[in-house]
This record gives structure tokens, C-alpha cells and sequence, in this order.
């Protein structure tokens, strides 16, 4: 373990305290690309990380690097809204975020990093009875499948979120609404981080600023990637590059049925206390996702922009629906300034499912289209694409996340809503 | 540079908010088959073919081929009359 920063306890603490500089090391070590590997993963976000980390893990894999063209957590795994949650309607995906829930509740202690997950319960609001019909719909699906979800009226919905009460003169009234208690928020920046040193400390070779270029194949079979830093060869490769899915087919000659969409999110100053949960409301016309942070500011998201972009940019109409469907929600937070605002890049998929699987080349792996999904589903989709990649068999949880699934009819249109990323 | 796309030029009413225009999906390579003209779609990061209609204002069918890495968009015809 020289050279590598020690394993966290009250012990290394102490023993920090008292030992000179230097003590502490970076959480992953700046190691030289090598000229072969077993498995070269393309993208060191969240997926790519975890794959990679299990790869090792589990798996036993011991020549594993992990490319990025920028910055470890540069892309969505750092401009997401820090959501976690398993409260979907179809089986084949409310497993899946099951799985996922449930390796965040343990997260911190596996990876020896603390993600601060924080389990504080997201609330699906209904202003309508028929919004309700479609949250009992979905909460009945989910308690089926043994997930916890619990359908609440009006008073028990002011109950739980105190924040909701004051506004008195909300001009649509609540109706009712759906908790999953378990859900709630991880620190995101922790998980690329806490990742990227799991996995280094298991001998993974992270390398930052090394742009995966091409692919190299010879008689039908991959062989390696060509890089900013020179070419590579791989036994396997897997990409894992959320938001640039669809640039990563044009570049296999594979069209994928993806829309690379911008979402935007922002943060207020930081206050008091307040929003003790996540709340959430869609309707028809766009939708609004509010928490508050550790650091106190109100974080706030909505719906996609809504025409391809790589831009990183987001539209100003979007910022403005947003902030007015959150104040509508919650007046109190009327007077508050923005800090920030950004943007991410969303592989939209047409059924608005992810996609694991080959692609063209029998050693070529796709982790993408995750929609609005990515970062919940991290945990999850590292262990799933790991085993896939390692024993060359789907396991269960992503057997129907397949590519063909579009051609074949099999599609998980979770919002029913045709081959089309937005519809407003 | 035009970083952030704000209007688009509608050939009937000129200059307009981005707002009033509704993206519809990108075209379809020329002769797809139908499963593709459906499901897939052409990511190119340099340019963007798109259909987008004019909802909130003549509601005319847009044909727009523009940059969706810088925002810049090239140009905005009739659907139908595009070169």
C-alpha cells in the first residue's frame, strides 16, 4: 500500500495527526498508461469507476484501466442533483434500482469512504386526483415487487414535509402524495471519488486527460483503443461515457436509438433548514425535483431543455420554469439568490430505459442511455456490467436492457410515451 | 460565438424567441429504413439536421441544420424547401 493513501479509521486519524506531511496521498495515484490491458473502460464517471471496481473486486481482473478525456467526475457523475431512489413502475427497472438502493445503503462502508448517503425520503407530490390514480398506480407496482412505498393524503403529506404548510395561498392545492422513505441523497462528488480510490487501491490504472479516439479491430474482433497518449491494446473494452453514447456510436458505425439532451440544475445561497426531504412534482408541462443540501442551499432541477446539445449550456426558459414551478411549491424560498446553475448531458434512449450491452464486437461493452437514471443507478450498474463483462453472460437484472430490444418490440417505455425522448 | 442558442429565424416571422419553437427529432439519414427512421438517430457532435415547428407562433414545419456542440445554427428553411 506505499504511496497510497492508508485506510480510513478513528486510528489512521490519530495517526495522521501525529505523523509529519505526507502522511495523507492522493485518493488515486498518477500512474503511466501501459501498452496492454484485459479490460480498458472508456470514462472515469460513476459507471466507469464502479465497473472497473468490481471488475477487480470481484472479479479478479487484474490489468484494468480506466480512460477520460478530461477529469475524474468531470461529466454528470458531478452535476447531477444527488437523488437516489427505486421508485419506478416497470419490474424490469424497479429491481434494478433496487439492487442499486440497497449497495447505497452499504456503500460507504465498502468502499472504506464515507458518500454520506442520506436517507431522508423522497416525496412524489400529486395536485390532482388523477396525479394521484397514477402515484397509487406506480406505489402499488413497487410494493408488489416488495419495495417500500407509502401513498399518503393530504394531511399526511403536511405532516411529513412541515415546509408545504405555510403556503397557504398555493393556488393548486395538494392532493396527496408518494414517499419511499428509503430514498434520498448521496454526496456525488464523494462517489467519483470514493470509487476512483477503491479501485486504484485495487490496482486499476486511472488516467486522466487521455481522449479514446477510435477503436482498433483486426478480422471482426476489438483489439484495442487508439488515445490522445497513443494506442492500447485490450482484451475487452467497455464504454461507459454518459452523455456522449450517441457520439461513441457514431464512431463504432452503430446509430443508437439515443438524443443527447441537456439537463440543468441549480443551487441558492445557503439557509436555515428547510426542505427535510425531496420533493418532487411532474406534470404534464415539465416537472420540479427540490432538496436541500448539507451546505443548506436549495438545489433544484426540472426537465430536460429539450433538443440535442453537447453544449454543457443550458436555455433560460428552462431556469425560469423551473424556479417558478419551485416557488409556486415552496413561496418561502421566493427572495433566495441563485449561486450556481449548470448543465449535463443526457443519453436519452427512446423508451427512456439504459442500455448494457455488446456492441458490434463481441468484446465491446456499452454502458449508456441512462436518462435521468445515471447516478442512482451507480452502484448497481457497476457490479451488473462488471459481471457481464467478466463472464461474457447478462445477469438478470440487465437481461432485458439489451440493444436489440428496439428492433425485437421489447421495449420499457417506463413513461408510455413512444420513440420519443420529450414530449411537452 | 453564439454559445448559447437563444432564437431561431423562422422564414415567415423572422427572429424569434427559442421558446416559441418546438424540437421534434432529427432527420433521418437519407433512404433509413423505417425501424430507423423511428428508433435511431443520428449523432453527429459537429452538426444536427432537426425537424422543429414554429408552435407558438405561424406553426410552419421547420427544416434546421445547426452545431449542437457551440449552439450555432446554420440555417433555418421550410420543411421541404432545404437543399
Amino acid at each position: 500500500m506505499s504511496g497510497r493513501s492508508p485506510r480510513y479509521s478513528a486510528w489512521s486519524l490519530l495517526r495522521g495527526r501525529f505523523s509529519g506531511p505526507g502522511f495523507w496521498r492522493p485518493l488515486w495515484s498518477g500512474r503511466q498508461l501501459q501498452k496492454a490491458y484485459d479490460v480498458v473502460v472508456v470514462g472515469a464517471g460513476g459507471h466507469g469507476l464502479a465497473t472497473a471496481y468490481h471488475l477487480a473486486r470481484d472479479h479478479g481482473i487484474q490489468r484494468i484501466a480506466v480512460l477520460e478525456k478530461r477529469l475524474v467526475g468531470y461529466g454528470n457523475v458531478g452535476r447531477n442533483t444527488t437523488i437516489v431512489r427505486s421508485n419506478y413502475l416497470l419490474p424490469e427497472n424497479h429491481y434494478f434500482y433496487e439492487d442499486a438502493l440497497r449497495r447505497w445503503e452499504t456503500l460507504s462502508r465498502d468502499l472504506n469512504y464515507n458518500v454520506m448517503y442520506s436517507p431522508r425520503g423522497v416525496l412524489d407530490l400529486a395536485l390532482s386526483d388523477g396525479e394521484m390514480v397514477s402515484l397509487a398506480r406506480r406505489g402499488n407496482a413497487m410494493r408488489l415487487a416488495g419495495i417500500d412505498a407509502e401513498l399518503m393524503d393530504r394531511a399526511g403529506v403536511m405532516k411529513f414535509a412541515r415546509e408545504l404548510v405555510p403556503a397557504g395561498t398555493r393556488r393548486f392545492d395538494i392532493v396527496g402524495g408518494l414517499l419511499q422513505q428509503r430514498s434520498g441523497t448521496v454526496r456525488h462528488d464523494a462517489v467519483a471519488w470514493g470509487y476512483a480510490r477503491a479501485a486504484s487501491a485495487l490496482g486499476v490504472d486511472i488516467i486522466e486527460d487521455c481522449e479514446v479516439t477510435g477503436l482498433v479491430t483486426t478480422g471482426g474482433v476489438a483489439t484495442g483503443v487508439e488515445t490522445s497518449q497513443g494506442s492500447v491494446a485490450a482484451g475487452r473494452v467497455v464504454f461507459a461515457v454518459a452523455g456522449h453514447t450517441g457520439a461513441i456510436g457514431t464512431m463504432l458505425g452503430v446509430p443508437l436509438p439515443v438524443e443527447t439532451h441537456l439537463l440543468q440544475a441549480m443551487v441558492t445561497e445557503p439557509i436555515k433548514p428547510l426542505i427535510n426531504s425531496v420533493l418532487i412534482y411532474v406534470h404534464p408541462h415539465g416537472e420540479v425535483y427540490t432538496l436541500q443540501s448539507d451546505r443548506g442551499g436549495v438545489v433544484m432541477g426540472g426537465f430536460l431543455d429539450g433538443f440535442p446539445s453537447y453544449t454543457r449550456e443550458g436555455r433560460w426558459s428552462r431556469l425560469e420554469d423551473v424556479v417558478q414551478s419551485a416557488v409556486a411549491l415552496l413561496p418561502q424560498i421566493a427572495g433566495l439568490r441563485i449561486l450556481r446553475h449548470w448543465a449535463g448531458t443526457n443519453d436519452m434512449t427512446m423508451d427512456g430505459s439504459f442500455i448494457i450491452d455488446r456492441i458490434r464486437y463481441d468484446n465491446v461493452f456499452l454502458n449508456g442511455g441512462w436518462c435521468y437514471g445515471g447516478f442512482k443507478s451507480i452502484p448497481a450498474s457497476g457490479a451488473a456490467c462488471a459481471q457481464f463483462v467478466a463472464t461474457g453472460t447478462a445477469p438478470d437484472l440487465i437481461r432485458a436492457h439489451t440493444l436489440s430490444r428496439f428492433a425485437s418490440g421489447h421495449l420499457l417505455d417506463e413513461r408510455g410515451g413512444g420513440p420519443f425522448p420529450v414530449r411537452l | 460565438m453564439n454559445a448559447v442558442m437563444m432564437r431561431l429565424t423562422c422564414p415567415f416571422c423572422g427572429a424569434r424567441e427559442l421558446n416559441e419553437f418546438q424540437f421534434h427529432k432529427t432527420a433521418p439519414e437519407p433512404g433509413a429504413n423505417p425501424f430507423a427512421s423511428v428508433y435511431e438517430r443520428v449523432n453527429r457532435t459537429d452538426i444536427s439536421q432537426e425537424y422543429w415547428q414554429h408552435v407558438q407562433g405561424c406553426r410552419a414545419w421547420l427544416y434546421v441544420s445547426r452545431n449542437p456542440s457551440t449552439g450555432e445554427v446554420y440555417q433555418v428553411n421550410l420543411l421541404g424547401t432545404q437543399p
